[in-house]
């Protein structure tokens, strides 16, 4: 019982900035056309990296791969957690 | 959920291989994982225990593990089918790390289990973020660090003990105790200096000790530290003789560079200065001038973008010089700089060229001294041919295509056969030549490269022909002679006396521009009727002359013109053979002598005849109709009106003759008061108006006007653009767009993917 206690001080004391950590995140990355993919990141990785994982799963090519959510297009050198990508979001899949 | 366990075990295991099944990626994993499911299956609470540790950190696996332990206790199928999941997600999470490893990313952060907990099928209640708590929290360590800060001030002050501190004035004891030794310890202290003043005695090195302590204070400032400040004024603006006071300039306290000396009134002079120059308001800027040049030290000086603010951005440029040993200032380093200047500006090339100077066509008078003039030489070919070219000339110029000649060379060499003797020369081809050729042969000495050499060759010419004629005559003489002599031997033969005639019957070719003229124009019958053709040779075949002389013989007793008859005849039959033989023309010549029909048509076949029908100018009567004994339609009316009479012309009328070749080509255009040609009609119409004084009604004129207007549209109308100029401007926005397509519709993110 303790531990659990104690696992949620921890968390109250981390909940005020949560952005700041890193965490791992799974994202659902659909592409309307059949091919639906789950990727657990880190929130530090970057859109490459999580194209790369991607392409690992669907067997595209990582440089095929356009991620976007409605007009925005995700660039590859930003990090997840720099575009506040969370936990459970789902992406748009397209191919370049 | 399911009635029965074992239902809901099934269940269970179905929906984690559904969901096993969802992840595509898992697919050509599946038996694999299957394998590990079983495996997980036999050897569920050891492995499951030691590979969860292994990759989750310390406190949450425990947590996860404990957590799903104390859930077993109270449902075993849900617990199972919560450590399906987590041991399908510690698969997974292990197949990321290796595929994160194969990519060279970091491993997954296991570190938040909090998103663990609720996943999309069993979602959990997150905690709520209190900002009041974190408030609260964030003052809580305000407070604390502050409190910590006092403390430490308070420790490091409260060494310091204050007078309300003084625990003396309660024990006088002690303070007693404490000036007593505070005394003792002065009077030892007394000794110990003592002691040591002893000492230095001993070692007499009291005076060095006197020495340092003591010339700190007497240290004079003298002219000697001078040395190395700077006076910010220029080496000029000091003059000999006179005397400047400098004070020290005002300086930032912080700055810690060396003492600046300026003096005050020169610092405001300078200033003045300065507000003069800017108020001459000299033109700043000019970007065409500003050149990269050559400093006065021969150092390279770029080119400055906007130079008139380079004072502003970097700060003014104060010329300084720097005091030497003494406090003194020798210009000896200015005037080392200048004499370097001024060796380097000697030794500067200029780089300007020659100025561009349009060159002379003449030599100059310089350039001619060294100028040979070579002599023309003349050909020496042309003198070696004169005497050949005289004689040459001789029957070239007299006979200009004489009938005695004849029109083809076949006479010539028939000619040639016969008197051999004779002048002619092989080259005989040159005399068929034109006057234009013969004079271009002609030489060149002659040949004066002026304007006048046209009149001036003429003259000479003539002259040259004259001479020629005189050798010539000289010439036939000489060959009379010697034909005389051979026809007396032939005609010894015959038996026949030589006619005076025969002189008639040179056969030298002689030519003269009458004769070639009439050559070229043709056949005249009556040429040479008359006898006053003077050289008129004849060009006979030897039987021809024999049959002349035996016709000659016959009428030997005639005259001159019986003779020259005869040989008119004979001469013009052949003529026809002779053009015949050499003319082009392909039908046969009709025969002259037939009568003026043929010599009509032979002048038509030469062409000598304007065939062009003449117009004969009719006379008009007065009357329209064919006059008529039996029948005539009269008018009376006409004829008797006095007045219209008047203006009748009975005469006769016709063209004017030097006007015949006079054919105008009449147009007449109307136009319109805008400058439109007008058709025939509106052009009727306009004369119309004019007549009548009155025009077209309202509804006339504005149809004529729409139609005008109509018209002016249509010229203006572009042939290869719509009414609405629509490729000019498909045109404009691909200009702007810079693509060579139009984005018809929808916005230009929607392409952008």
């Amino acid at each position: 019982m303790f531990t659990v206690s104690s696992y949620c001080t921890a968390v109250s004391t981390n909940s005020p900035r949560l952005s700041l950590r890193i965490r791992m995140i799974e994202v659902v990355c659909n592409d309307r056309l059949g091919k639906k993919v789950r990727v657990k990141c880190n929130s530090e990785d970057t859109i490459g990296d999580l194209k790369k994982l991607i392409a690992a799963q669907t067997g595209t090519r990582w440089d095929k791969i356009v991620l976007k959510k409605w007009y925005t297009i995700f660039k590859d050198h930003v990090s997840l957690g720099d575009y506040e990508i969370h936990d459970g979001q789902n992406l748009e899949l397209y191919y370049q | 959920m399911g009635s029965s366990k074992k239902h809901k075990e099934k269940g269970r295991d179905k929906d984690a291989e559904e969901r096993h099944r969802e992840h595509k990626k898992h697919r050509h994993k599946e038996e694999k994982r299957k394998r590990s499911r079983s495996k997980e299956r036999s050897g569920r609470g050891s492995e499951r225990e030691g590979r969860s540790k292994g990759e989750r950190s310390a406190g949450e696996p425990r947590v996860k593990k404990e957590k799903v332990e104390a859930g077993y206790q109270e449902s075993p199928g849900k617990c199972r089918q919560i450590s399906w999941l987590k041991q399908l997600h510690t698969y997974i999470i292990r197949t990321s790390h290796k595929l994160r490893a194969k990519l060279g990313l970091k491993p997954l952060e296991m570190t938040d289990t909090t998103k663990e907990l609720g996943t999309k099928e069993q979602p959990m209640v997150a905690e709520t973020i209190n900002p009041v708590y974190i408030k609260q929290q964030n003052e809580m360590r305000e407070k604390l660090a502050a409190m910590k800060e006092k403390r430490l001030l308070n420790k490091k002050l409260g060494k310091v003990k204050t007078l309300a501190e003084g625990d003396w004035l309660d024990d006088t004891v002690a303070w007693v105790e404490r000036s007593r030794k505070m005394a003792k310890e002065k009077e030892l202290a007394e000794k110990r200096a003592k002691l040591l003043q002893e000492m230095d005695e001993e070692f007499g090195v009291s005076n060095l000790v006197d020495e340092e302590f003591g010339q700190t204070k007497k240290a004079a400032y003298s002219s000697r530290d001078l040395k190395g400040l700077t006076v910010q004024h220029r080496m000029e603006s000091f003059n000999e003789g006179e005397t400047v006071i400098l004070t020290l300039q005002d300086q930032g306290v912080l700055e810690e560079e060396g003492d600046v000396l300026v003096n005050v009134g020169l610092v405001d002079k300078e200033k003045a200065e300065k507000n003069v120059e800017l108020k001459k308001k000299k033109p700043d800027y000019k970007a065409y001038e500003e050149d990269e040049s050559v400093d006065d030290m021969a150092t390279f000086k770029p080119r400055t973008v906007l130079g008139k603010y380079d004072e502003e951005i970097d700060g003014e440029k104060k010329k300084s010089f720097q005091l030497s040993k003494g406090g003194c200032a020798e210009g000896e380093r200015e005037r080392e700089l200048q004499a370097i200047r001024e060796t380097l500006r000697n030794q500067a090339q200029s780089l300007e060229m020659p100025a561009l100077a349009i060159a002379s066509e003449y030599y100059t008078p310089q350039e001619m001294v060294g100028f040979k003039k070579t002599k023309q030489r003349v050909r020496k070919i042309r003198k070696k041919a004169l005497p050949d070219e005289l004689q040459l000339d001789d029957t070239r110029n007299t006979d200009f295509g004489s009938r005695v000649r004849g029109r083809g060379r076949r006479q010539l060499d028939e000619g040639q056969e016969v008197s051999k003797e004779g002048v002619i020369i092989p080259g005989l081809d040159v005399p068929q030549q034109s006057d234009d050729i013969r004079m271009a042969d002609m030489d060149i000495k002659d040949f004066i490269p002026t304007e006048l050499a046209v009149l001036e060759e003429d003259e000479a010419e003539q002259d040259l022909q004259k001479q020629l004629e005189k050798q010539r005559k000289l010439k036939q003489k000489q060959l009379e002679k010697q034909r005389k002599l051979k026809q007396k031997q032939l005609l010894q033969d015959s038996g026949e006396k030589v006619d005076d005639e025969d002189n008639k019957n040179n056969l030298n070719i002689v030519f003269n521009a009458t004769s070639e003229f009439c050559r070229t124009l043709g056949d005249i019958p009556t040429y040479g009727l008359s006898g006053n053709r003077e050289d008129q040779e004849d060009i006979m075949d030897f039987e021809q002359e024999a049959a002349r002389d035996g016709a000659g013989g016959s009428d030997s007793d005639e005259d001159e013109n019986v003779g020259w008859s005869i040989v008119n005849v004979d001469e013009e039959q052949k003529q026809p053979d002779f053009s015949t033989a050499s003319t082009t023309i392909l039908d046969e010549e009709p025969i002259v002598s037939s009568g003026l029909a043929a010599a009509l048509a032979l002048c038509k076949n030469k062409g000598l005849l304007d065939t062009q029908m003449q117009k004969i100018s009719r006379v008009r009567a007065p009357t329209g109709a064919l006059p008529n004994d039996n029948y005539s339609i009269e008018d009376k009316m006409t004829i008797d009106d006095k007045y219209s009479r008047r203006e009748e012309y009975r005469g006769f009328t016709q063209d004017f003759k030097e006007k015949d070749a006079y054919k105008p080509d009449v147009k007449i255009e109307y136009v319109d008061e805008s400058g439109r040609k007008l058709t025939p009609k509106e052009a009727f119409r306009q004369l119309s108006h004019r007549f009548h004084g009155k025009g077209s009604g309202k509804m006339k004129t504005e149809r004529r006007m729409k139609k005008l207007e109509e018209e002016a549209l249509l010229k203006k109308m572009s042939s290869s653009d719509t009414p609405l100029g629509t490729v000019a401007l498909l045109q404009e926005k691909q200009k702007s767009q810079k693509t060579p397509y139009i984005v018809l519709s929808g916005s230009g993110k929607s392409m952008n993917a």
